[in-house]
């Protein structure tokens, strides 16, 4: 009879052990998905807080054109208005709407960008320059935290769906986040053409 | 939520640690090992220089900031992008100190004609993009067009060092001075600081620099440590890997020339 207890008390030891791992596991997954969606909402905080210096840089050319300063200008608006919970979203429709805005954005800066072809000295000045670099380096943030957010989340989404996490995850209410995909948001990305210094994918 | 059947669910974990496998392999190939401060897979910095520069970067390291700069320079990107390329190589080698993650690396890949610099987050705030983007522009890439490799790599490697000792004021003034005058000023600031951290390091630990001290016109000769270590073949002086630290957030600038 005592071997048997044994036995039982072994297994209950194994599967309490089992299931502070999971928890834990999932706790931590948790954590880093919040931790990677600070650091996307970091990066596109980053870009709008260089629209105002874009934007008095290409009005100090002559005569520029105005309808695409007021669209960059009214996007960013648009996107301080945003608010999310700040774990990251928490329905596929909030994630929509901010990678929407955000994306929009994006694509009024690279047409502000294509317009600034026509003023060569202003693109010649090392202001200029130097915030194209910046631009280009924030475009290029914006992809490696959202790379990275896309990992942690699969990590996290993985452990919710898979045995035997998916257990705890059902007793302490983890849910399956909102996905971002990853390779077809990257091709909806803008292609800002920063001329000579671009980072061209295809570029040989 | 999929309903509970323990063979699938073992099989699900099976193939996800199957894949996992997979690709971390798939990451092993594809990212080249270092052999160094300065690995030199497409053969453009001479031995010397190499040997040179691998003295420099192991003051910046021993020195006050701490900060690890190191070069990679490939034959070519065989299609990935550079800022691709770049993160995934800093990340790997763990550039930078664990807690600080002040690294960076320069990266030339010699048939896209393309550089990066990708700056460690713990250098985002000395090397900001601008910056870096004129590093590239401005010092490495004429240098690069003059078929001056050793001096590309050196001036820039300089001027990184400069910029992340807080020492970059010359170049702020680039557009309006004559290239000449900017690039003796960032390499006089890079020195100073250079040898600050030497005689500083000289004093803490005077055996550390035998051979490091300079041996008349040649520059500097190879640091050679005392115990030794991972020595990892190449040029000039023991080499004891990275930091570990490799928090890099895509940071940087790329270029071309």
């Amino acid at each position: 009879m005592g071997k048997f207890f044994t036995i039982i008390l072994l297994l209950l030891i194994g599967v309490a052990v089992l299931g502070v791992t999971s928890y834990n596991g999932l706790v931590s997954a948790d954590e880093g998905v919040a931790a990677k969606w600070a650091e996307v909402e970091n990066q596109y905080k980053r870009r709008a807080d260089l629209v105002p210096q874009l934007v008095e840089t290409v009005k100090g050319a002559a005569d520029f054109e105005k309808s695409t300063i007021t669209e960059v200008t009214e996007m960013r608006a648009k996107i301080g208005q945003m608010q999310l919970p700040a774990g990251g979203p928490e329905s596929q429709a909030q994630l929509d709407e901010f990678m929407k805005n955000q994306d929009a954005l994006g694509q009024s800066l690279g047409r502000l960008i294509m317009v600034t072809e026509n003023y060569p000295e202003l693109r010649a000045t090392e202001a200029f320059r130097d915030l194209q670099a910046q631009l280009e380096g924030n475009e290029n943030r914006i992809g490696v935290a959202r790379g990275d957010y896309v990992t942690s989340l699969r990590k996290f989404n993985t452990g919710v769906r898979s045995f035997p996490k998916n257990y705890i995850a059902g007793h302490f209410g983890f849910e399956a986040k909102p996905q971002l995909e990853f390779d077809s948001s990257v091709e909806e990305l803008p292609t800002i053409d920063f001329g000579g210094n671009a980072p061209a994918e295809s570029g040989k | 939520m999929l309903p509970f059947s323990p063979t699938r669910s073992l099989l699900i974990l099976a193939a996800l640690l199957c894949s996992l496998a997979l690709a971390s392999t798939a990451n092993a190939q594809e990212i080249p090992p270092y052999s160094g401060w300065v690995t030199d897979l497409a053969e453009l910095v001479s031995p010397e220089k190499e040997a040179e520069l691998h003295g420099l970067m192991e003051t910046y390291r021993n020195g006050e900031g701490g900060h690890e700069i190191a070069v990679l320079t490939v034959p070519s990107l065989r299609g990935r992008s550079p800022e691709e390329f770049s993160l995934r190589v800093a990340r790997e080698w763990g550039l930078g100190k664990m807690d600080t993650h002040n690294g960076a690396l320069l990266l030339i890949a010699v048939k896209e004609r393309k550089t990066r610099i990708e700056v460690g987050r713990g250098l985002e705030g000395s090397i900001p993009d601008a910056v870096a983007s004129r590093i590239l522009r401005n010092i490495l890439a004429p240098k690069l067009r003059a078929g001056d490799y050793d001096g590309a790599v050196e001036d820039s490697v300089r001027a990184l060092h400069a910029a992340a000792g807080g020492d970059y004021g010359p170049l702020e003034r680039a557009g309006d001075r004559p290239a000449n005058t900017t690039k003796d000023l960032a390499i006089i600031a890079g020195m100073v600081i250079f040898f600050l951290v030497v005689t500083h390091r000289r004093r803490r630990n005077p055996r550390r620099l035998r051979g490091g001290r300079n041996s008349g016109r040649g520059g500097f000769g190879p640091v050679i440590i005392g115990s030794p270590g991972r020595y990892s073949g190449g040029s000039g002086g023991g080499f004891g890997g990275f930091g570990g630290g490799g928090g890099f957030s895509g940071g940087g600038a790329s270029g071309g020339w």
